[in-house]
């Protein structure tokens, strides 16, 4: 009896699978072709972010001005992005416009493959190149090899990044301390609160954060030079030279003094935040992404500063707004970018947490607001932004965190780990022939 | 028996059965993995033209420490996803299906049954994320628990100490793998003629004996499907690392795969990545090879 | 079935050895506490799942983890379904699962036919060739696929994922049948054909019926194995209005930030069509169909 039920029961999946196995063909016509109505916009912001909520409103005003014109825009996941993007945008499926990566090993890639258009004309035509300062625009121009700091803008960015110093107000009260203004006093404050029982600061080593820290404190000792040598290959870097050599004993230091925790190589940069912001730690040092968040759920007095005694900090331009080579709409894409540029959008993106190069600092409302983007005008003015330390080879991300991990854990000496360090980033020089 | 079974018809019918899977396996696995072997003499970021440079990519392999750190690091996996699994499956199973099914009824036996195959079910991304709440050295469910309980001083950094990133991830890795085989072996034991037991029964063996001599003997194919099969997914074992511990800390769990996966997609070193998934490849085909030569041995005995 | 058979068995004169085997209430009580305790500890991670999933991001970063939600937050799932559209995802999702599964069950019974019970010279060369889908890391895969998939028009399509996903998961099928048909009873086969049924026949009338545990357990498994993929979907499906379930909760992972509590409550709803699918098919599996069938 139920031998026939089981045979109907294969029968019927059968015709459903061969039913839907057509249906599935019809996936890849994107329809348009050029034809100056639909503009395919692709980033991978989340809604609620700075970002996320002013291209929400550049999409409206779009419409707005360009009435007719479909936006079919698709939230995308950023590790599909990064990952994929070589592949898609070396295929049909690529959209009109979309945000993508900052780097050699991401849009500098991209566009030494021919995969990216090349923006230079339309940007000085549309005096983009006026409103982006320079340190900002270094991450938006390639040269032929795709090394960042080129001559043509391949991209573009209209927001910033930085990596700063965020402190429990109330803590700071209770201890009676004030900001610190150089290292010295910054590392004296760190022994306070560690002399009062708390770890100081709150740390990642599995992820971004402790190279970050790393990275600002050889900062510290660093020109301008150093960051051209490092970041645009402009010299060979010495690894075991001050700077990096400051870097690491001094990190390996405030693990030893306690500042930082011994148990921290395994914690990510999630559960990093999630410490600071339940007050465990009175201090972080990490980027403005964070900034958004810390607003939303921090119950405490919080505020603020600059890595203390830096003119270069970690950070540099947004992610940038690139146009594939195979993209059908281009005009509709610079349009779109001309809209992200305007100033409400700018205030928008500010108010909202976000730190844009566009804005009147008058049209920002809220005084800590305010507060970030000064900070980050700063150190515009003092062409202090300093990229970050994994960008100047593919897969160095993997690299730096190993290595602070063994700084954190005290498993190799720091002039192990700056050997360490060095191989994989002389490799990289070698296979571009520098 | 078999020989006058194939005789009739002749073997050349049954290898029109073939002639689906043969087309579909040509096309999706044999001609990628040449082009794979391929793409392994190359220079190549993945797109643009790949540029011919012989033997260097395996010259590189042969002298990069971290390959040969990923192999050490796979035979703990395979601790982790094979043999303990196994061992614990099987036992798992014949309580589940010989005494809970028998005597206290199948329902309570394939309720425990789907719980213990729940780890399979749940997406790697949040595995990792779940058992990052677990391992976690301050906040973690672990420490807190020997903290609570007195013994604090065995708590421990696990996922971020090098000495005990290795044996989280194989802990993680039992969890996650345990369902597979005691879903796999229940279903075997149902095959399982109960004249045997009854035979069994009458000579007075007992539980275990029953178990060890019958139903192991005869769910052997799937004992060997398990053992090939996790031994495989052992060796390739890339997600969980992922989400976990991305290889470290300090490179002490990193495993070929996610290496591979390093070159591919993060340097945009389409030419190395693809030798080192050659051979990987390459020593699972050869251990699959052995295993296969073993089973195949081992049923001619059986027959 | 094989309970009724041993209460039967149960009831013959047997050798006064048997009271004393273990079946009495304290072993009883004793093996289900220590299965239940057991299994319990296995499902924990499940239960913090569980807690984080109706808990607003604030709560979770003042509480963590652990602590129990201070209030059922329902929100998150909700603006998760509609930002990702869920509902398609769901859709998609079964359609590649649904189809992988059918196709894989169908090319390895046929495959396992041929080298199980048709017991063709090199079997082990045949098996071999079939188990390389399984053996070989898929990020070996990716590129060369890709260039095929433009090739074939197919880059973008459920119907690209369903090919290559069938073959993978078919490679381990045809490996489970091919030894489960070794041992295949050959009076079944010997009694087909003295009827004068062909191989064809044989197979749709004979094998197939008798081997059912054996082919829904490979149903089920190859059903949540496609539904869990995340690695070729995410390389082969780039519109949104294709995307599967797992490659949804990807975009909560950013750049440097992890939407954790979304993450769990999509994770559950994720979950859900699964664990029910796999408890539907429980039933299936614990009838012994094959034991009854060859009597």
């Amino acid at each position: 009896m139920f031998r026939t039920r089981k045979i109907g029961v294969v029968a019927a999946a059968l015709a459903v699978t061969a039913s839907l196995g057509l249906a599935a063909c019809g996936g890849d016509d994107s329809g348009d072709s050029g034809d100056g109505k639909t503009l395919r916009l692709w980033h991978y912001e989340g809604p609620n972010s700075a970002m996320g909520i002013a291209w929400a409103k550049a999409i409206e005003d779009f419409k707005a001005s360009h009435p007719g014109v479909e936006v079919v825009y698709e939230e995308k996941g950023f590790e599909q992005i990064r990952q994929n993007a070589g592949m898609i945008l070396n295929s049909n499926e690529a959209p009109d416009l979309m945000e993508y990566n900052k780097g050699n090993a991401s849009a500098g890639l991209l566009s030494k493959q021919g995969l990216l258009t090349d923006m230079t004309e339309e940007v000085t035509k549309r005096g983009w190149d006026k409103k982006i300062p320079a340190s900002i625009a270094t991450t938006s121009k390639y040269d032929q090899n795709g090394v960042m700091g080129g001559d043509k803008w391949y991209g573009v960015t209209n927001y910033g990044e930085y990596v700063m110093v965020y402190y429990n107000k109330d803590e700071f009260k209770r201890l009676n301390l004030q900001v610190p203004t150089t290292l010295a006093e910054f590392e004296t404050v760190m022994q306070k609160f560690k002399d009062d029982g708390k770890t100081p600061l709150a740390v990642g080593g599995a992820e971004y954060p402790a190279q970050q820290i790393f990275y600002q404190l050889a900062l510290s000792q660093a020109t301008n030079t150093f960051v051209d040598d490092f970041q645009l290959y402009k010299n060979k870097v010495n690894f075991q030279g001050p700077e990096m050599t400051y870097g690491a004993t001094k990190f390996a230091e405030w693990v030893s003094k306690g500042y930082i925790a011994k148990d921290s190589a395994g914690v990510k940069a999630e559960d990093m935040g999630v410490n600071f912001i339940q007050g465990k730690s009175p201090i972080l040092i990490s980027g403005s992404w964070w900034y958004g968040r810390f607003s939303d759920e921090i119950k405490y007095d919080w505020g603020t500063f600059l890595f203390p005694g830096n003119t270069l900090q970690a950070g540099s331009g947004g992610n940038l707004w690139v146009i594939p080579t195979s993209a059908k709409n281009k005009s509709l894409a610079y349009d779109f970018i001309e809209i992200t540029m305007k100033p409400e959008i700018q205030a928008l993106l500010g108010n909202s947490g976000g730190v844009p190069i566009g804005a009147d600092a008058s049209a920002i409302t809220d005084a800590k607001n305010k507060e970030l983007i000064e900070n980050f005008n700063k150190i515009n003015a003092a062409n202090g932004l300093a990229f970050y330390p994994d960008w100047p080879a593919p897969g160095y991300y993997d690299v730096l965190v190993a290595g602070m991990q063994n700084l954190i854990n005290g498993s190799k000496t720091p002039q192990a780990v700056l050997d360490e360090i060095a191989t994989p980033y002389n490799d990289n020089l070698a296979s571009i022939g520098k | 028996m078999a020989n006058t079974r194939s005789r009739r018809g002749g073997k050349g019918g049954y290898l029109l059965f073939l002639l689906p899977g043969v087309l579909l396996f040509t096309a999706v696995i044999v001609i990628p993995l040449i082009m794979n072997i391929g793409i392994s003499f190359t220079r190549w970021q993945g797109i643009g033209t790949p540029q011919w440079i012989g033997l260097d990519n395996y010259d590189r392999l042969i002298h990069d420490a971290n390959f040969w750190a990923s192999f050490r690091n796979i035979i703990f996996i395979i601790v982790a996803m094979v043999v303990i699994p196994t061992l614990l499956g099987l036992f798992l199973a014949a309580v589940l299906f010989d005494y809970v099914g028998k005597r206290i009824g199948p329902g309570t036996a394939s309720v425990f049954r789907s719980g213990l195959y729940l780890p399979q079910v749940l997406p790697v991304a949040v595995t990792g994320i779940v058992w990052g709440w677990f391992l976690n050295s301050s906040t973690g469910v672990f420490n807190s628990i020997l903290d609570s309980i007195g013994l604090g001083f065995l708590a421990q950094n696990w996922l971020g100490d090098p000495k005990w990133a290795l044996w989280s991830v194989m802990f993680v890795m039992v969890w996650v793998q345990l369902g597979y085989p005691v879903v796999m072996f229940m279903s075997g034991l149902q095959r399982v003629d109960p004249e045997l037991y009854e035979a069994a029964d009458l000579d007075g063996a007992g539980w275990w004996q029953k178990f060890t001599r019958i139903a192991v003997h005869l769910i052997k194919p799937e004992i060997y499907v398990v053992l090939v099969t996790t031994t495989i997914s052992a060796l390739k074992i890339f997600g969980q690392i992922f989400v976990l511990t991305r290889g470290g800390p300090g490179n002490s769990t990193l495993v070929p795969s996610y290496f591979a996966w390093q070159n591919f997609f993060e340097k945009f070193n389409a030419g190395y990545g693809a030798a080192i998934s050659t051979v990987l490849t390459l020593i699972i085909i050869v251990l699959t090879y052995v295993f296969l030569r073993i089973q195949t041995a081992d049923e001619r005995r059986g027959a | 079935m094989s309970t009724d058979t041993v209460t039967k068995a149960a009831g013959e004169p047997v050798k006064p050895v048997k009271p004393a085997k273990p079946g009495g209430l304290a072993t009883k009580t004793l093996v289900l506490a220590g299965l239940t305790v057991f299994t319990g500890l296995v499902l924990a991670p499940f239960l913090v799942v569980l807690i984080n999933a109706f808990k607003s991001s604030e709560d979770y970063s003042q509480g963590g983890p652990l602590a129990l939600p201070s209030s059922i937050y329902l929100q998150g799932m909700i603006d998760f379904w509609n930002r990702v559209e869920f509902g398609e995802k769901l859709w998609n999702s079964f359609v590649i699962a649904a189809s992988v599964a059918v196709l894989a069950v169908i090319i390895s019974v046929l495959n396992a036919y041929a080298i199980g019970i048709g017991r063709l010279r090199g079997r082990t060369a045949f098996l071999m060739f079939f188990l390389l889908a399984n053996l070989l890391p898929q990020e070996a895969l990716v590129y060369p696929l890709y260039y095929l998939s433009k090739q074939f028009d197919l880059y973008n399509t459920r119907l690209m994922v369903i090919i290559i996903l069938t073959a993978i998961q078919a490679a381990f099928g045809t490996y489970l049948l091919s030894s489960v048909f070794r041992d295949f009873p050959p009076s079944l086969l010997e009694a087909a054909a003295l009827d004068g049924a062909g191989k064809l026949r044989t197979l749709i009338r004979v094998v197939v019926p008798t081997s059912w545990p054996t082919l829904s357990v490979l149903f089920t498994f190859f059903f949540i194995w496609t539904w869990n993929e995340f690695f070729l979907p995410l390389i082969f499906l780039i519109d949104n209005d294709l995307q599967t379930v797992p490659l949804a909760l990807a975009v909560l992972q950013g750049q440097r930030e992890v939407d954790i509590t979304t993450t769990a409550a999509s994770a559950l709803l994720g979950i859900v069509p699964a664990v029910l699918f796999f408890l539907i098919f429980q039933r299936t599996l614990t009838r012994g169909v094959m034991s009854g069938a060859v009597k």
